[in-house]
């Protein structure tokens, strides 16, 4: 059954979207032409990476970008994710920003 | 023949294979590119054209990467503006290197021309080959899907040089997975199929990144990143304490095509990444940049036929007001002028790119430095653009008199260092250069901002000329 997912950017947009059965959160923002970012789409480069607000989400393939440390704070890489309940995601390019501060500052 | 004609009826451009159109003599010789590095020097012409790989890769800029075509020609009414952009058909590519299908080292086979570039997406596996036969109206001929690269259990496609015998070579940096090890994929020249890998005996190397061969001296070196899945989120300095980014080089034997020696660096020379040998095929020696360490480790053939190395140039750490700890130089870029005389680098923590005298190989010397961006920078606008980003991707002009480059150095570090990049895009500067002065200038004239890209704002990265460069031909 398809979960509807509720997208939240930084700026203060918002939209939602019907995630298909065996649908990733990405073939589903795809299909919608909502421009949520994306790279590799095997779960190892991190530039999909959302964080999961509420709901249940299962990552079908191992999310190789994230580290443990991510994943407990609710990071999620939605090209390699589905829903298993109606979702709210924290989605855009400045998500995966917060994975790795500059190390320097 | 007559020059007004000839500009009006071609495009502007070096013809992408020998011809002696405009005096280009080649002594017989009927292939691409040009029979010395002094020849390509000085008997081409100006650059007018500029391919830019051009990217949205995490950005909110719904639409793919593309190849962007830069006037470079100053009698040009569209001077410094990006003329036309070869969109990819899809997403998320990070376009990032990239390379022709034929060089100067196929100059004396007959038939080759340099009229296609091989375009790889860094982070989507997926391989462009696009027709460049006129510089000013490129156009996609045909697309390597990821699956097809994946089945040689290979992913994350950088350096791309023509090889002898009608092969194009790509440095790969991970398996299928985006874990270790890396390796070389081979392409045919003929109709751009896979051929499979490259190296017959990998030895102890595992990461990968960019190479360099003399094939005069039959050797190939290839340098170390990091697995795709460590440096594609990002730059995690736990990821360098837990031993995951790379600290040596590799020796290849490029006929044999297996591995022979590993110079392991450590720290003077973590993450060793952008690797050049003299254009000269006579010479057994070169530089490579680590980027992390920020220095230039040269490294040269000894009499026992083993290779040694050496630390030429160490950029020191800065002390920056509003960080916590001292910041690298982060040398991400390194090339050679055509005459082999001039070295540069960028800096792009700092905001600098260097200029050094090698003509004592061992001990280059600095000349001359050009401030514009970055941490340190005063100057942190050109032109009446903002600065975003630090130079970065080097490209010289032929007759090694113009120095450009773009701002962008790999989509998440940027995120991660210069944020501003991911809504705004990135940019191209350029500085005049002046070899008999051991000096150069930036031309606060010259900007390409790709944050006012058609479709959007892009980053920019590596530039390549029509008709070769410094970093693409390499000679037999």
């Amino acid at each position: 059954m398809s979960h509807t997912v509720t997208l939240e950017w930084r700026d203060g947009r918002e939209t939602t979207v019907d995630v298909r059965e065996s649908e990733t959160v990405i073939d589903a923002t795809e299909r919608a032409g909502l421009g949520v970012p994306y790279g590799c789409l095997y779960g190892a480069c991190a530039t999909c990476t959302g964080r999961l607000l509420e709901g249940d989400l299962a990552h079908v393939e191992r999310p190789r970008g994230l580290k443990p440390d991510h994943r407990l704070e609710g990071y999620v890489l939605l090209c390699v994710a589905e829903p298993r309940s109606d979702c709210r995601i924290e989605v855009g390019a400045e998500i995966q920003a917060d994975l790795v501060p500059n190390p320097w500052k | 023949m007559d020059m007004t004609v000839w500009v009006l009826t071609m495009s502007t451009d070096e013809p992408s294979q020998s011809t002696d159109a405009h005096g280009h003599e080649h002594h017989g010789v009927e292939g691409p590119g040009y029979p010395t590095p002094a020849a390509m020097r000085t008997e081409s012409e100006r650059e007018k054209t500029a391919f830019v790989m051009s990217l949205r890769v995490g950005m909110d800029v719904d639409g793919p990467d593309f190849v962007g075509v830069v006037d470079v020609d100053p009698d040009s009414d569209t001077y410094a503006e990006l003329i036309d952009t070869v969109e990819m058909p899809n997403k998320g590519d990070e376009l990032h290197h990239f390379g022709w299908n034929s060089c100067s080292s196929s100059c004396h086979a007959e038939g080759l021309m340099r009229d296609h570039l091989i375009v790889p997406g860094q982070r989507s596996s997926r391989i462009h080959i696009i027709d460049a036969s006129d510089p000013r109206n490129p156009a996609i001929e045909k697309v390597i899907e990821p699956e097809a690269v994946f089945e040689h259990d290979l992913s994350a496609p950088h350096t791309v040089h023509c090889v002898p015998e009608g092969k194009i070579v790509i440095s790969m940096l991970g398996n299928a997975d985006g874990e270790l090890p890396g390796g070389f994929l081979q392409l045919d020249q003929d109709d751009f199929s896979i051929d499979g890998h490259w190296e017959i005996d990998r030895g102890d190397m595992e990461m990968n990144y960019d190479y360099w061969y003399q094939p005069r001296h039959g050797v190939m070196l290839s340098t170390e990143w990091a697995a795709p899945e460590t440096y594609y989120p990002g730059f995690d300095l736990d990821d360098v304490e837990a031993g995951k980014y790379g600290d040596s080089i590799h020796v290849w034997d490029w006929e044999t095509k297996e591995h022979e020696q590993t110079l392991t660096f450590g720290e003077e020379g973590l993450i060793p990444l952008e690797i050049r040998m003299p254009h000269n095929p006579e010479e057994t020696e070169g530089y490579v940049g680590a980027a992390l360490s920020s220095n230039i480790l040269r490294f040269w053939e000894a009499e026992d036929g083993r290779w040694e190395w050496e630390k030429v140039i160490d950029v020191e750490d800065r002390e920056h007001p509003d960080w916590d700890m001292p910041v690298p130089g982060l040398v991400t870029d390194v090339l050679l002028s055509l005459d082999d005389q001039y070295m540069f680098f960028s800096n792009w923590l700092h905001g600098d790119v260097r200029m050094y005298d090698i003509s004592d190989t061992g001990s280059p010397r600095l000349v001359d430095q050009c401030w514009v961006g970055g941490n340190f920078a005063e100057r942190q606008s050109v032109g009446g653009h903002d600065v975003r980003g630090a130079p970065q991707m080097l490209q010289l002009s032929r007759d090694g008199r113009r120095l450009y480059w773009t701002t962008s150095l790999f989509s998440s570090w940027d995120n991660q260092f210069y944020p501003e990049m991911s809504e705004e895009g990135s940019l191209m500067m350029k500085a005049d250069v002046y070899p008999e002065e051991g000096r150069m200038e930036l031309d606060e004239e010259f900007v390409v901002d790709f944050g006012d890209a058609p479709g959007g704002p892009a980053r920019a990265h590596e530039i390549r000329w029509p008709g070769g460069d410094c970093t693409s031909d390499v000679w037999q």
